[in-house]
């Protein structure tokens, strides 16, 4: 799907947030650079210390300043711990947080086109998992130059010590992980069929949440719950192995560092036996050779730095997504005149819409009909810019859309859809979404207009019911979408579809109210059923993308294929909306 | 799985654990083991320095060493061997949660049972292993450490054993607040997801409304409250830091400045060494997991744990499989409602309001009105499903809500239910015994599923739910409901997704069930028209009475049957048109509902009706045709 250019300009922007971040926070992060250095270099002074210290006090010899010393480096490490564990919490949560806010605004930025594009569900994914995953990578950055030096470090003072110690190291470090190797099995088969297992009771479950209404009237809540544990002993025994897979790696893991310490401890006493080294020494280079088995921490660091990279270029394909630009042209009074012009809208390499030309005068109502797939949805979208036009042109009262501010165009435009997400904590705020202030009286007004204010008073908390616990069916949903829309005003307001779940009396109860407010709006409605195609001044009659007729609706109806667009589909089964 | 009595989380822990005291003896076995090979890797190094290279002996030395490298592979292998038991501690843990969320799920329909499944089980068996794993390591080190200082030099311990005990305490003093910051953060990044969970499905009603700004701020504020909650958390951490350098790092300097006093006591050179290896690579690295591992997993198990297993509700109405019932003499009327008034809430405004109702056994009724008025809250009332605020409902004279009257009565709603099994499964699942296959055939034949079933290969075949169509869907829960034996069907809206013909077959085939009653939500005028006798809902509009009867007294009847024919051609067939919310969402499974636990709309209210009219004279109108 994705091209080498869109790769390397999501790889591009993947840089240019994560430096944007580590500059958002480059105080702590120079600062977290020195700390871990400092920590890291105390680290490595402490065993030498220890030896020395350890060398003296065994000739009973004046030992203060070297246990001074050691007790110093003791401390000064403790603080150093403190500090670089106060600034890499810190700046891995300032840099989540920079990156969350920025691309947050960029996708409210670039609109419904993103939640095309990624799709919502991975979207939060992104804004939630990835930005946290991304947002360790300053911190991990900053440190990552200590995590090296510590193990490196050590094989060298191993080396400074003795260079037999080193070279022991060195040389084993490979054989004893190569041996171990080969007892580790892998682990993603055993996973895998966990997962299975684990899906089909998921599967299951859906399932049985979807007929929960059947369930309960049923009463055979037990029976079901059995049913959908059916996998249950067969993702125990997954589970099980899962372990055991995993028991083997850790076994391999726990026994390499120590062993290696052991062939570097074995060298140095057998060095201390010839007088080359003293107790001390190897008590230095036990601990040295625990420093440089450190590289399997620096390994782990280094991987977690690879994920936060790929978590970052997902971000970074998010960013290379385009906001919508705006223009700075005023909006000129008007009576909210519409005018498409030669207007061509592509999908998936295919024209939708096709060079569409229509006007729709001041104050009018026209309604779009056509089958489906005839582009309807996509034009009244383009009609009040929640999606640009691949070519032509959209005015409103002679105004090319792209050139309207952001806060004149959609303080013009209204929309009200077919199944609308219902945003903000209350059902109030979800009404009044959008409004600059807080009006009671507006909302009221508008859930009226929609035949909403009846059930909303019926909701348990009346208005002040979260909107996520009002229970709602289609058509109510739909309600509440158009006393939205309502309250949202504006000189154009566009329906796509957004009457569909409702029955006929309350359909036209509401068109009723909608097409006697007066002259002031101007009204694209799509519509599905015949009675709302008569309701409207001009019906513009799609097909194939094109425009193939305006007209009223009772000139079109003598026609045949017209009259087909609002047939039910011959077959056994339909919905509303196929 | 009682978990009636309310307990704490802990206790119920506690006696989670003791029900598995095999499971803990052999994970403590096993992990003796690693007791072993921590005490060698003190013990070894010393005796090999003593014994063996400090004596000019470095076969000795190298033999003790070899010893200690036993040890790790030893010890290794108890690794290995301790997962397998963390295993079947965690296995039945994980068994039970899913068994849970799974029984809430199926009970309540809330579709955030399905990520509690998928997520937060996981989540709370791999912090679980994590805790267990951890907790047990540092005390098995710790073990292995102090005998091997013990076995060294006794002095030893005096100088190693108070600090280590003075930084588990504090770090013991510092769990619960660290655990509540802990908490907090989790808190918020679930609020802060949740949050995003909303405003990315509506992307495009943001831009619509132009709330861009107003949204990108909401996102602002939760995203600074989990920042806030990240830093607090993050300070919080210097208390670990501070456990750790008391516990751990504090005593190799006091071994330092003990040394001499600990050489004058006759500790040996290799004792000391040893010492030093205790501290720095068995102890400080098990308190520094215990300290990171127990903080930050502890509080994410215990706040998982709260959410997928809060103190089990109250008990789930048993109505069984409905049993064929008794046949008695005097055939009690099949539903009755008397003075049923409903609201959703204490101050919401009345979706069913003081309703009567008499449906004598046989008889055929179409409920129509807008979408909103009442319709499906009645046939839930109906079900025992909601409970009325006041009035009284009974199916075939017996109460409702009651078993006997579950039994009699069998609910199809919009949304069909059909699940992953072999078609004869689906169909006999109202029915308690084995279903012969002659008849499950006859059901299939009257309802109108035969043809489907014939498609999908006959009634042992596997049906997969994804791959039917709603109205195929639907025509197997129609079947089902056929084949139960409750004398009453009420049916919701159930043959939306079919067509005219179809629906027309199914619910004629209901009507001629001996002895059946019918209630039908229409769908179609034509629906309406079948059934002896309508009740029309709308706020205070309420009518009964029979269709034409209706044409003459009801204006929204009228309405509604004019409205069912479509605008400049009214001449054109009737069923072009819809009554209901075709489309309508399921409510159970949709989006931001979850929890919620109700399943039926807040509807308008019904009034007092109008002509009651006397039902019995319909008699078994339904089985007119």
């Amino acid at each position: 799907m994705s091209t080498r250019a869109d790769d390397d300009a999501a790889a591009g922007h993947a840089r240019a947030l994560l430096r944007t971040a580590t500059r958002y926070s480059g105080p702590r992060c120079a600062a977290l650079c020195l700390v871990s250095m400092a920590a890291t270099g105390a680290g490595l002074l402490l065993p030498t210390a220890l030896g020395r210290a350890l060398d003296l006090l065994l000739a009973q010899a004046p030992a203060t300043r070297w246990v001074l010393s050691c007790a110093a480096l003791v401390l000064l490490l403790a603080l150093l711990d403190a500090a670089q564990t106060v600034l890499t919490g810190t700046v891995d949560a300032r840099s989540t947080a920079w990156l969350r806010r920025r691309l947050t605004g960029h996708v409210l930025g670039v609109g419904p086109r993103a939640a095309d594009c990624f799709g919502s569900g991975d979207l939060v994914a992104r804004l939630v998992g990835n930005a946290a995953e991304a947002g360790t990578t300053p911190a991990a950055r900053a440190a990552l130059l200590a995590a090296l030096a510590g193990p490196v470090g050590g094989v060298v003072a191993l080396g400074l010590i003795d260079w037999w110690l080193a070279a022991v190291f060195l040389a084993g470090a490979p054989v004893l992980t190569f041996l171990l190797r080969a007892v580790a099995r892998d682990t993603t088969e055993s996973a895998g069929r966990y997962q299975r297992a684990q899906g089909r009771i998921a599967a299951a479950l859906a399932e049985a949440v979807e007929g929960v209404r059947t369930v309960r009237a049923a009463g055979t809540q037990d029976r079901e719950t059995a049913r959908v544990l059916g996998p249950l002993p067969e993702l125990s025994r997954a589970g099980h192995r899962m372990w055991r897979v995993q028991g083997r790696a850790a076994a391999q893991a726990v026994a390499v560092a120590p062993l290696l310490h052991l062939g570097v401890v074995a060298v140095a006493g057998v060095l201390l036996t010839r007088d080359r080294l003293s107790v001390g020494d190897v008590l230095a280079a036990s601990r040295y050779a625990v420093l440089a088995t450190g590289v399997g921490v620096l390994v782990g660091r280094l991987a977690g730095l690879a994920r936060a990279r790929a978590a970052a270029r997902r971000l970074g394909e998010v960013e290379a997504e385009p906001a919508t630009a705006f223009g700075a042209r005023p909006l000129p009074d008007g009576p909210g005149r519409l005018e498409l012009r030669g207007v061509t809208a592509r999908r998936g390499g295919r024209a939708v819409l096709d060079g569409v030309d229509l006007v729709v005068p001041g104050g009018t109502t026209l309604a779009v009909v056509g089958r489906s797939g005839a582009g309807k949805s996509l034009l009244a979208a383009l009609a009040g810019r929640l999606a640009d036009p691949d070519a032509g042109e959209v005015l409103l009262d002679g105004v090319p859309l792209r050139e309207l501010p952001h806060d004149d165009l959609r303080r013009a435009v209204g929309y009200a859809f077919a199944r609308p997400a219902l945003l903000g904590g209350t059902v109030e705020q979800a009404i009044g979404l959008g409004l600059p202030s807080s009006s009671p009286g507006r909302i009221r007004k508008a859930a009226r207009a929609a035949l909403a204010d009846d059930f909303v008073r019926r909701l348990p908390g009346g208005y002040a019911t979260p909107v996520a616990d009002a229970p709602r069916s289609g058509g109510e949903s739909q309600r509440l979408g158009l006393a939205r829309a309502f309250a949202h005003g504006g000189r154009l307001l566009i329906l796509d579809d957004a009457l569909s779940s409702l029955d006929t009396v309350t359909e036209r109860r509401i068109t009723d109210a909608l097409l006697g407010d007066g002259p002031g709006t101007t009204r694209l409605l799509v519509a599905h059923r015949s009675a709302t195609a008569a309701c409207a001044d001009a019906v513009a009659w799609l097909d194939g993308g094109r425009v193939r007729a305006v007209g009223r609706h009772e000139e079109l109806w003598r026609l045949a294929e017209y009259r087909a667009v609002f047939g039910e589909p011959a077959g056994a089964v339909s919905g509303a909306e196929t | 799985m009682t978990g009636a009595r309310r307990t704490t989380l802990p206790a119920r822990g506690l006696r989670f654990l003791l029900a598995r005291r095999r499971v803990l003896l052999r994970l403590a076995t096993w992990s003796v083991l690693e007791t072993g090979q921590t005490f060698l890797i003190g013990y070894g190094p010393a005796r090999a320095l003593d014994a063996g290279f400090l004596l000019g002996r470095p076969d000795t030395g190298l033999a003790w060493l070899a010893v200690t490298g036993l040890g790790v592979l030893l010890g290794a292998y108890g690794t290995a061997r301790v997962y397998t038991a963390v295993a079947e501690l965690v296995e039945p843990l994980r068994d039970r949660l899913v068994e849970r969320v799974v029984s809430r799920g199926v009970r309540t329909g809330d579709a955030g049972s399905l990520s509690g499944l998928t997520q937060q089980v996981e989540i709370a068996r791999d912090t679980f292993a994590g805790l267990v794993m951890v907790s047990r390591s540092f005390v098995f080190t710790a073990a292995g450490a102090l005998a091997g200082l013990f076995a060294l030099a006794p002095p030893l311990l005096l100088v190693v054993g108070p600090p280590l005990a003075a930084g588990v305490a504090l770090f013991a003093a510092t769990l619960r607040p660290l655990a509540r910051r802990q908490e907090a953060f989790l808190v918020a990044d679930e609020a802060l997801a949740g949050h995003l969970g909303t405003v990315c499905p509506g992307l495009r009603d943001i831009t619509a409304t132009g709330a861009e700004a107003h949204l990108s701020a909401a996102t602002g504020e939760r995203v600074e409250a989990e920042l806030r909650a990240a830093r607090a958390l993050a300070h919080w951490g210097v208390l670990r830091v501070a456990s750790l350098a008391l516990g751990g790092q504090l005593p190799i300097v006091l071994l330092l400045a003990a040394a001499p006093w600990l050489l004058a006591q006759g500790v040996t050179t290799g004792a000391l060494v040893g010492a030093l290896a205790y501290v720095t690579q068995s102890l400080l690295p098990a308190l520094r997991n215990l300290v990171h591992g127990l903080g930050a997993s502890g509080s994410r198990l215990t706040v998982v744990l709260r959410r997928l297993a809060p103190a089990e509700p109250e008990a789930p109405t048993g109505n069984a499989v409905p049993a064929r019932p008794e046949p008695t003499a005097e055939p009690p009327p099949a539903l009755a409602l008397s003075a049923v008034t409903f609201a959703y809430g204490p101050a919401s405004t009345p979706v069913v309001d003081h309703l009567d109702l008499t449906l004598p056994p046989g008889s055929h009724l179409a409920v129509v009105g807008p979408s909103g008025a009442g319709k499906s809250t009645l046939t839930a009332l109906a079900a025992g499903l909601l409970t009325p605020d006041r009035g009284t409902i009974t199916v075939g004279g017996h109460p409702v809500p009651g078993p006997e009257a579950a039994a009699a009565r069998v609910l199809i709603p919009q949304e069909a239910y059909v699940f992953t099994g072999t078609l004869a499964e689906n169909l006999a699942y109202l029915r308690p015994d084995p279903v012969p296959e002659e008849e499950l055939l006859a059901a299939a034949e009257a309802v109108g599923l035969a043809p489907l079933a014939d498609r999908l290969g006959g009634l042992g075949a596997r049906v997969d739910p994804a791959a039917l169509s709603a109205g195929e869907r639907q025509l197997v829960a129609l079947t089902r409901a056929y084949l139960s034996y409750a004398p009453l069907a009420l049916l919701d809206e159930a043959t939306c997704h079919l067509d005219a013909e179809t629906e027309e077959r199914a619910e004629r085939a209901f009507a001629a069930r001996p002895g059946g009653t019918l209630v039908v939500v229409a769908h179609r005028i034509s629906s309406a028209r079948r059934a002896g006798r309508v009740l029309v809902m709308d706020g205070r509009n309420t009518a009964y009475g029979g269709h034409e009867e209706l044409m003459r007294s009801s204006a929204l009847y009228r309405d509604l049957v004019g409205s069912w024919t479509p605008g400049p051609a009214r001449r054109r067939s009737e069923p072009a048109l819809t009554l209901g919310d075709a489309d309508r969402v399921d409510a159970v499974a949709g989006p931001g509902l979850a929890g919620d636990g109700r399943h039926v709309v807040a509807h308008g209210p019904v009034g007092q009706v109008q002509a009651p009219g006397d039902l019995r004279d319909g008699g078994s109108l339904g089985r007119e045709g």
